[in-house]
């Protein structure tokens, strides 16, 4: 410490004879976020504008260019359009399902984790993989895991004696977005658990056994303790987890490309159908620009939920 | 006959605590098998011989009569692009990293450590940002990157990966620059530092920990990515190591199952490891703030 002091002393006389401007707090500041928020504005800001507009037009991969204006015509052809009712309502399905069983399977695990035996730290990398790994490399593998012939899953279950015969995973349509759904909720399980047991671990022990000591079960402490105080901690992680699984387009893709017949298709997998394989680039931001109410619906959803309960 | 009874009911409790261990394994083991079954799957079908792989006859769950075998994994580094998508993964994920840290950098300490108008919004703002979802935005910015000439080169996600790194790890190193106390900084500028020289001398030595941990997460986070770099490049020569394993190993409706499972497994369980290892600090970036 000493040395450092006296290493910087040295220093003194040069920086006092030319006193920056940069030095101000008022102006250093803007100058070091600048380059950050210049990159955001441009590769961020712009693009979202430019989605808006290119709902509005007839823009195609093929051809530079915008397009021309075409008014609300994109939007109005979608909502003529069966295959788009099919996602959104898959969306909503999706989204609100694979919510309750993360939310389920990530309470029940951030406790088994919580208890912190011996070896917790082997299972939380086994039990963590879901999430690590890079998700187009799990879904790819979980098309495997459904095979029509060789599913490892199906002679799983025959072995348990709960199947007797090859459910086609893939090929039917309830199956094929129960299927959608398990793999989502296979990768973000884990990280409801994180979550949970990070807001957990912040709440000090003298609080819950003081509410012990009032008579407050280990499901009341939960509820009216726990839940609570790590609210804040909640609202961040299934904002972010929510956002994933509305927007997500990847497990789609890989495991069915929105078949049979279109009818397991997301907002996200459609409208890439719709900008980039079939290069209506207009009508694909139409699609994704019409995730922007649902998002801000469950934004404004989660937000009060979690607020009601901080009382 | 009071010690009698006390010792039953030690033994009673040491039961029970027993009893609920057991429990808290078992149910961990549950939870293990979910998670880890697509990861042994991909480890018994990348070296697992054809005969073997596809006999409906063979116990599934491990190697069988026909034993190991290493010719899924030749094929993928001999006749299909792995190399080279590797290759890209590495020069995409250099660079982001490089491009994230010269960004994020500057502007989380700033953010967390320099009062000046706007900062706190500004905080807010860049939060909100990584939540824009890259549903919304591939679609633009595959106008964008055409205008800029960057379609179907590995320059494309070098722009692109940025856009989600940069917000996120902004908000990792403000929190990270908030750990180092504020006194060893003024400090040297007491010594007659000025600012910038005291970030240069005292701050950037102590926040080398919170800089290697956003360079780890700039990687990970771009190796999870899927849209852009399915939507940016689809010439086999750009392509990084998730797309091309999952795209290039399918040809017509014929799957490489074993090559694509070893493609997978190389691909996947670093990523998985350096992942795990900055976990917490990931969680501690996302929920940055929210808890004190």
């Amino acid at each position: 410490m000493a040395e450092t002091v006296s290493a910087l002393g040295v220093r003194r006389r040069a920086s006092r004879s030319s006193p920056l401007r940069l030095d101000r707090q008022s102006v250093l500041g803007p100058v070091l976020v600048a380059p950050a928020i210049l990159f955001i504005a441009v590769l961020v800001g712009y693009p979202f504008v430019l989605a808006i507009y290119l709902s509005v037009s007839d823009a195609d991969v093929a051809t530079s260019g915008l397009g021309r204006f075409v008014g609300l015509q994109n939007f109005v052809a979608l909502f003529e359009a069966d295959v788009f009712w099919t996602a959104l309502r898959n969306t909503l399905l999706f989204t609100a399902v694979s919510w309750l069983f993360k939310g389920l399977l990530g309470t029940i695990l951030a406790f088994l984790l919580n208890e912190n035996l011996r070896f917790t730290r082997v299972f939380r990398f086994v039990i963590l993989l879901p999430w690590t790994i890079p998700i187009a490399l799990s879904s790819i593998t979980w098309k495997w895991m459904f095979d029509t012939q060789y599913s490892i899953v199906n002679w799983i279950g025959r072995a348990l004696g709960l199947i007797h015969e090859n459910p086609n995973w893939l090929g039917e349509p309830t199956l094929a977005m129960i299927s959608i759904i398990a793999v989502n909720v296979w990768r973000g399980f884990p990280f409801s658990a994180v979550i949970l047991l990070a807001g957990m671990t912040s709440i000090p022990q003298e609080i819950l056994d003081a509410a012990h000591v009032d008579g407050a079960g280990p499901v009341t402490r939960f509820r009216k303790v726990v839940v609570p105080m790590i609210a804040p901690i909640l609202f961040v992680g299934t904002l972010y987890d929510l956002v994933f699984s509305l927007t997500d387009m990847t497990v789609v893709y890989l495991l069915t490309l929105g078949g049979p017949a279109n009818t397991t298709h997301v907002l996200a997998s459609f409208a890439y159908l719709v900008g980039i394989q079939s290069g209506a680039l207009g009508r694909g931001a139409a699609t994704a620009l019409l995730l922007l109410p649902i998002l801000a619906v469950v934004v404004f959803v989660t937000l009060r939920t979690l607020r009601r309960r901080d009382i | 006959m009071a010690a009698a009874a006390a010792y039953a009911a030690e033994r009673r409790q040491s039961r029970r605590a027993l009893r609920k261990k057991l429990l808290v394994y078992a149910g961990l083991c549950v939870y293990a098998v979910v998670a880890g079954l697509p990861v042994y799957w991909m480890f018994i079908t990348a070296f697992k011989p054809n005969p073997d792989l596809y006999n409906l006859k063979a116990f599934p769950l491990f190697f069988n009569e026909h034993g190991v075998t290493l010719e899924h994994v030749a094929l993928l580094f001999n006749k299909t692009g792995f190399t080279t998508w590797a290759g890209n993964t590495l020069i995409v994920a250099v660079a982001v990293v490089l491009i994230t840290l010269l960004f994020a950098v500057p502007a989380g300490y700033a953010l967390a450590r320099l009062r000046f108008r706007g900062a706190e919004s500004l905080t807010i703002g860049i939060f909100m940002t990584y939540l824009v979802p890259t549903t919304l935005l591939f679609l633009p910015l595959v106008k964008i990157i055409s205008t800029i000439g960057l379609f179907d080169k590995l320059g494309s996600l070098i722009v692109a990966y940025p856009t989600f790194t940069i917000p996120f790890c902004t908000w990792l190193m403000a929190g990270f620059f908030k750990t180092v106390p504020f006194e060893i900084e003024e400090a040297a500028m007491v010594d007659g530092c000025s600012r910038l020289g005291a970030i240069a001398r005292v701050v950037l030595p102590l926040s080398l920990t919170g800089m290697f941990t956003v360079a780890i997460f700039a990687f990970t986070l771009s190796m999870q990515d899927f849209i852009y770099a399915l939507t940016f490049v689809t010439s086999s020569d750009q392509k990084v190591i998730t797309v091309g394993v999952v795209t290039e190993l399918i040809r017509g409706d014929v799957f490489f199952w074993g090559s694509l499972m070893a493609g997978a497994l190389i691909a996947g369980v670093p990523v998985a490891i350096l992942y795990t290892f900055f976990l917490d600090r990931f969680v501690a970036g996302i929920t940055g703030g929210a808890v004190k």
